[in-house]
């Protein structure tokens, strides 16, 4: 019971004083808000409230909680009545009638907050609003929804866009034009219908295709584009034997092979992680981890192995919650797919819980439709869209779906509760899984871990009580003010909370999943004007864009509606998916989008060019069961994807950006496939996937600095495993350093150092700081299984144009910059695997001569030129370098030159 | 002994002046190959819309809410008041520093920057700022990029975007030793990633350098010297991949190719110019005084602003040093006295050797937080944030000098003369460096983008 007490006032007195929120937040809130009659006041009611309430509430209160101030601290404001009901962070401030539920009644009487926080209200005033409160709380500040703005768009402008433009109308099945008989040379060029597609606008250009690539140039185009690897020294000469016999059965059995392998899907799941922001933080300035992004990772891969069908894979990441699973294994799937909706970037420092429901609602909109749809739909959050024909009122139809959903993407509360601190207002919990993981990626705790994490939590909330009470003069850390004590001690609080919620009762880790579910309560959401949160007009009814749909749309009562959407989306009842998605195919085949403007499908981005093939191969991909391998085997068997890269003057003139594919696309590989192909080369590569990620491994926690975790918690924990023998001796000096002033934190840094000695402590905070570095220099998996942190993306990536985590990337950028130049030339990382490199030839070459006709051969799957050899020898025997210095350095070399990141 | 100097003489005769050309080959069509006509370098200087005096921009971002009526926002109202019950609530608060007129123009200035207030007459304060973001975080990114709903390129990034720079050993927009996590503030979100800004300087707390010292880094940039080689071996080694490079490069189309080559070579200089921009040694002691680097509590920002003067010196387009720690909700006389001292002095050096050196004239300086803070006080002596009204800061670049701009209300809560939004100071900056706000464009997601949206005035009472 008293523990109780202390808790509910712990919890309380957190919210109260530095604006931390033990808060739910779901769309329910301002449906009960909006919902409170405007009764009007009796003339007793207004001279009451305007004589008595209003008074006091603009004197004491508005300074810190209205709109006017622009303060909304705890995520409460009390400058309208919708405002006041819905309450901040804590929850509602006033419940009409209900004195024990209003917060507002506690705070002003120090119960259970201390408000205004210098002063009590005198008793008069208190025992004013108490009538108030009482009397239901009349207030004339009525927000009146504002009146729906006028509408850009009408009816009929919409109409026209769908009887007009061609992304609006279903695809359509064209006949390939018959080849011209006079050109029977042309004509035999075409293997495949998509052949015959391009072959017609090449002919009608008057241009040629290029000649066929050589063997060894069309194998490493086949290994790097299926799977992100280079060909082996083996392959490359079965290939060239066998493409010389027969080429299209050469391309057909390597295409194959490589689709059933599984690395298949992390090169593919890789696009698949671009386009929609996978990310493993939240971003922003306080940037929180999401230590179970992984398994949407992960999900992501096997799907693209197992050729999941397209409309499945869409539909459940949209609304996997709410499809039937045949068992617990495919609903935990289904779950985790779901994760799409929840690792989008978040300000959880946001202070108001309504802006914050407002603006993930967005990302969600926004990653939807334009992942899905190649439509900014999001464009439309303040008015209607100025270019496509998506009205506003389409925007907030669809809100309301999102506005009805609920996201977790926090950590689970343990059994002391949910803390965020100052920094972290927006607190979230994630989804249970239905299955255990068989191989768990999170950390276990023994019992007297736990015992002593327990421990933790009780000090401090302890400490916290007696910081309210102003008994804190003995746990007051000197040097510090009661407000960053109490900022400090909410901050441990959540982290050591955190480590509880997400093991059982023993100690082991249990398995959660980010991801969505209906909320609490449904309905539609009203239209915002100018997206601005306190201008609500009138409720708009959860649809689909009435330009992109024909069907109607009517979710099951009590629900959000999200899995309506979700079948409309993941079907051919719209006209985009199926093609945004070939598109996409295409672009990584052939360097190019067919739209090159790969999300953006509306009037804004470039039309298609050659809208007939992308019809075609649309259709054609619904009607294979939305298989995306079949897609894939179908561009690559054609002879367009066999053409070499070689340029030509007039056909450039004619058609300079290679829009009609006149030749093979120069495609400079991506950070990955650079980092992967350096690994394996160097024969450094692990190709098993590892459990979870460094995420998983470091839980819940803010990023700072590139480090997960602090770097000297990591130095503590290895100095009490590493000298335990010496802990006695060693205890109160780190006690000194924790809690002494600054002159005893110094002298005691001092005493450690002298005990452990100067050189033993830097290996330690180097240890310290690599295990926590999210550069990864020292791991050896595939690229795709490295953190994604945002703003701290390993360097091998972010040098090479990787995808920022925070935005919908279909297109990477290909940046030649003097960054990557650093990169090749020192990074600890290059350097590491050209050394490898050079071990590898080492060890299988038998003499010089050998080793770098080897090199070349692993480096570029090709040997290397007259020119070359001459030039490697040369650099060899006169590098300055010793012979292994130098043969590492020769290595680099072919790692930092041009041919290594291009492919021809 | 070759030393890297005579190498680069040497050495870097085969390509000449190295045409930046191809450089970075920034969209998908010209990586795959925009023909024999190689791109042109995105990074060359360009040509403003219109004449302009500032070339350069050094921008001293004051992060966490400097206060505007403790420092150059003067409110007598608000002592005479003081103590009383403030507009929105809270008794307001005097400052606790003298505001005392300087300079022929007579500008108020408070105590708090006495060293910085000399140079009154150079001065032009914009007491009408606000913007729409009342938290840090939103705030210092609609600082930055115009907006804190999405991430948009930085004010820096668009300027590189619209005039390219003038060296070409070194990054054209730097910004040195941001917080953690602020990338987007300099980031170049949708622009081509070249214009982003340069993070020079960790900033990773002490304990995350120590170890990257241990470690063998401790660089201000990243890779930028190789732990293992000589110059001489590495430029025999360069010499090797170059040769390496000509011998792939394709026929007829060489961009790609071209553009790696220079990457290394202009890497290769970097690896010269950043060090020794960065190593003030050169810099006589009477200049290190007079920043305040060789002594607390300036030599952190005193050395930042020395290192600021010798990249706009050496033609970096786009400069911007961040001191923090302005957020004083409580203890405001204290530490709002601390972080001033801390940055007085080496701002008046700043502008003091930049005139010293005819640079004032072209180069913009650019002082001012994500926003001030209210009138009345906080927990006794602390301030909280306002957005609503604040002041701002600019000289030299064809500014008006001892010159103010704007108002606040007599108290100092909300800007009613002239209120200047961050669009509109963005499109000023814009206008000072001879580039018209609403026709510096980037078409993205099949819409032109510009920095300050559909907003955006020129306040041009400013302009000199």
């Amino acid at each position: 019971m008293f523990f109780q007490r202390i808790l509910r006032s712990v919890l309380f007195f957190v919210s109260a004083a530095s604006l931390v929120g033990v808060a739910d937040f779901s769309a329910a809130a301002d449906d009960s808000a909006d919902d409170v009659a405007a009764t009007p006041l009796t003339p007793e009611q207004s001279k009451f409230f305007e004589t008595k309430i209003r008074p006091v509430l603009v004197r004491e209160c508005y300074g810190c909680h209205s709109k006017q101030a622009g303060q909304s601290k705890g995520g409460l404001r009390l400058d309208t009545q919708a405002a006041m009901i819905e309450g901040g962070d804590s929850g509602p401030a006033i419940v009409p009638g209900d004195l024990d539920a209003s917060l507002f009644f506690g705070a002003i009487t120090h119960t259970d907050f201390v408000m205004p926080p210098k002063r009590k209200l005198t008793d008069a005033e208190i025992a004013d609003f108490r009538t108030w409160i009482l009397d239901g709380a009349p207030d004339p500040r009525v927000i009146t929804p504002v009146e729906t703005p006028a509408q850009t768009i009408d009816d009929e402008m919409i109409a026209q866009a769908k009887r007009t433009f061609w992304a609006y109308q279903a695809p359509r099945r064209s006949r390939p034009p018959e080849p011209d008989t006079a050109s029977t040379h042309a004509a035999a060029w075409s293997k495949t219908t998509i052949d015959r597609f391009l072959l017609n606008e090449l002919d009608d250009a008057g241009l040629q295709p290029a000649a066929d690539a050589a063997a060894p140039i069309l194998l490493r185009r086949l290994c790097f584009d299926l799977i992100g690897l280079p060909p082996t020294p083996e392959q490359l000469e079965w290939f060239t034997a066998a493409y010389d016999q027969n080429p299209d059965a050469a391309v057909a059995r390597v295409v194959d092979r490589l689709l059933d392998s599984h690395q298949f899907g992390e090169h593919w799941g890789r696009h698949w992680l671009d386009v929609v922001r996978y990310g493993e933080s939240t971003g922003r300035e306080v940037n929180m981890t999401y230590p179970n992004a992984w398994r949407y990772r992960d999900y992501v891969i096997d799907s693209v192995n197992a050729d999941k069908p397209y409309d499945e894979f869409v539909q459940e990441q949209i609304a996997g919650d709410l499809l039937p699973a045949a068992d617990d294994n495919e609903w935990s799937e289904h779950l985790v797919a779901t994760g799409f909706l929840a690792i989008g970037t978040k300000n959880v420092n946001e202070q108001s819980g309504a802006q914050f429901a407002a603006d993930l609602a967005d990302e969600q909109i926004d990653a939807t439709t334009r992942v899905f749809l190649g439509t900014s739909v999001a464009c439309a959050r303040c008015h209607d869209h100025k270019f496509d024909p998506i009205r506003q009122s389409d925007y907030y139809a669809m809100a309301g779906i999102f506005r009805s959903t609920k996201t977790f993407f926090g950590t689970p509360p343990s059994q002391y509760g949910s803390f965020g601190g100052p920094q972290q207002r927006r607190v979230s919990s994630l989804i249970l899984l239905p299955t255990d993981d068989p191989d768990p990626a999170g950390r276990s705790y023994s019992p007297e871990e736990l015992q002593q994490l327990h421990q933790d939590i009780r000090d401090r909330q302890a400490e916290l009580v007696e910081l309210r009470r102003g008994e804190s003069a003995t746990s007051t850390r000197r040097g510090a003010s009661p407000q960053q004590m109490r900022i400090r001690l909410t901050n441990e609080l959540g982290t050591l909370s955190a480590k509880l919620g997400v093991v059982d009762e023993n100690g082991q880790p249990r398995s959660y999943c980010m991801g969505v579910q209906d909320a609490d309560t449904v309905g539609d959401a009203p239209l915002l004007v100018r997206g601005e949160i306190d201008q609500p007009a009138g409720r708009i009814k959860r649809g689909l864009p009435a330009a992109l749909s024909d069907v109607s749309f009517s979710p099951q009562p009590g629900t959000s509606g999200r899995l309506e959407l979700a079948r409309w989306i993941g079907s051919d009842d719209n006209t985009l998916a199926a093609r945004v998605m070939v598109n996409r195919i295409w672009q990584h085949v052939f360097g190019q989008g067919i739209v090159p403007t790969t999300e953006d499908f509306g009037m804004t981005g470039t039309a298609p060019s050659h809208p007939e093939l992308l019809d075609h191969l649309a259709i054609e991909f619904m009607e294979s069961d939305w298989s995306v391998k079949t897609m894939i085997r179908q561009m690559m068997l054609t002879r367009a994807y066999r053409m070499q890269s070689t340029f030509d003057v007039a056909s450039h003139e004619a058609d300079p950006d290679n829009r009609l594919l006149w030749r093979a696309n120069v495609k400079r590989l991506n950070a990955e496939s650079l980092r992967d192909a350096m690994l394996v080369i160097a024969g450094a590569l692990e190709t098993e996937r590892p459990t979870g990620s460094k995420v998983a491994q470091a839980g819940y926690s803010r990023v700072r600095d590139g480090q997960l975790g602090d770097p000297r918690d990591a130095v503590r924990r290895t100095m009490q495993t590493t000298l335990t023998s010496r802990r006695g001796r060693l205890a109160p000096i780190f006690d000194r350093i924790r809690n002494g002033n600054p002159r005893e934190q110094a002298l005691a840094r001092n005493q450690l150092r002298s005990a452990i000695g100067n050189q033993r402590m830097a290996e330690l905070a180097t240890a310290a700081y690599d295990e926590g570095s999210l550069d990864s220099v020292s791991n050896n998996h595939r690229s795709v299984y490295l953190p994604v942190v945002r703003d701290f993306v390993p360097r091998s990536l972010d040098v090479f144009d990787f995808a920022d985590p925070s935005m919908v990337i279909g297109t990477r950028e290909t940046s030649n910059t003097p960054n990557q130049a650093l990169y090749m030339l020192n990074n600890p990382l290059t350097l590491r695997l050209s050394e490898a490199f050079a071990e590898r030839l080492l060890q299988e070459g038998r003499s010089t001569k050998d080793r770098v006709e080897m090199a070349f051969v692993l480096a570029y799957g090709r040997p290397p030129s007259a020119a070359e050899r001459t030039a490697s020898h040369r650099f060899l025997s006169s590098s300055g370098l010793l012979p292994k210095s130098a043969l590492a350095a020769f290595c680099q070399s072919l790692f930092a030159a041009a041919e290594f990141r291009y492919l021809n | 002994m070759y030393t890297r100097r005579d190498l680069l003489k040497h050495t870097s005769a085969g390509f000449g002046y190295l045409a930046l050309a191809g450089l970075a080959s920034l969209s998908r069509t010209s990586a795959l190959g925009a023909g024999a006509d190689v791109a042109a370098n995105p990074l060359s200087p360009k040509p403003p819309h219109f004449p302009a005096k500032a070339k350069r921009v050094i921008f001293l971002c004051m992060q966490g809410g400097p206060s505007h009526v403790d420092t150059f926002d003067y409110k007598p109202a608000l002592a005479s008041d003081d103590g009383k019950r403030g507009k929105y609530g809270g008794a307001l608060l005097k400052s606790p520093w003298q505001f005392r007129q300087r300079g022929e123009s007579g500008l108020w200035i408070s105590d708090l920057f006495p060293e910085v207030a000399k140079h009154a007459d150079e001065m032009c304060l914009i007491r009408s700022m606000h913007c729409d973001q009342p938290v840090h975080p939103g705030a210092m990114t609609q600082m930055h990029t115009g907006t804190a709903q999405f991430v948009r390129p930085s004010l820096g990034a668009w300027t590189l975007y619209g005039l390219g720079t003038e060296n070409e050993s070194l990054p054209g927009f730097v910004s040195l030793s941001p917080p953690a996590g602020s990338s987007r503030n300099y980031s170049s979100a949708f622009l081509p990633a070249i214009y982003g800004g340069t993070k020079v300087g960790g900033s990773g707390g002490r304990f995350a350098q120590a170890a990257r010292f241990n470690a063998g880094g401790g660089q201000a940039v990243p890779d930028i010297s190789n732990p293992k080689r000589t110059t001489a071996q590495q430029r025999r080694q360069l010499d090797f991949i170059q040769s390496l490079n000509r011998s792939q490069m394709p026929a007829g189309d060489g961009a790609n190719v071209e553009g790696v080559i220079q990457s290394y070579e202009l890497a290769f200089r970097m690896q010269d110019a950043m060090p020794e921009l960065m190593d003030l040694s050169g810099e006589d002691q009477r200049t290190i005084s007079m920043y305040g680097a060789d002594s607390d509590p300036t030599r952190t920002f005193g050395r930042q602003c020395l290192l600021a003067r010798r990249f706009a010196e050496a033609g970096v387009r786009f400069i911007e040093v961040t001191h923090g720690n302005w957020d004083q909700h409580a203890r405001l006389t204290e530490d709002h006295a601390a972080r001033a001292e801390a940055c007085d002095q080496p701002i008046a050096a700043l502008l003091a050797d930049l005139k010293q050196r005819d640079m004032l004239k072209d180069t913009l300086v650019m002082w001012g937080g994500e926003f001030g803070r209210t009138p009345s006080a906080q927990n006794g002596n602390g301030r909280n944030h306002n957005n609503k009204g604040y002041t701002l800061w600019m000289a030299g670049g064809g500014t008006k000098g001892g010159f103010s701009y704007g108002a606040t209300d007599e108290h100092g809560f909300e800007a009613v003369e002239n209120p200047c939004h961050v669009h509109d100071w963005h499109a000023t900056v814009l206008h000072l460096l001879g580039l018209d706000h609403t026709r510096l464009t980037y078409r993205y997601a099949g819409r032109d983008f510009r920095l300050t949206d559909v907003y955006g005035n020129v306040a041009r009472d400013i302009l000199a």
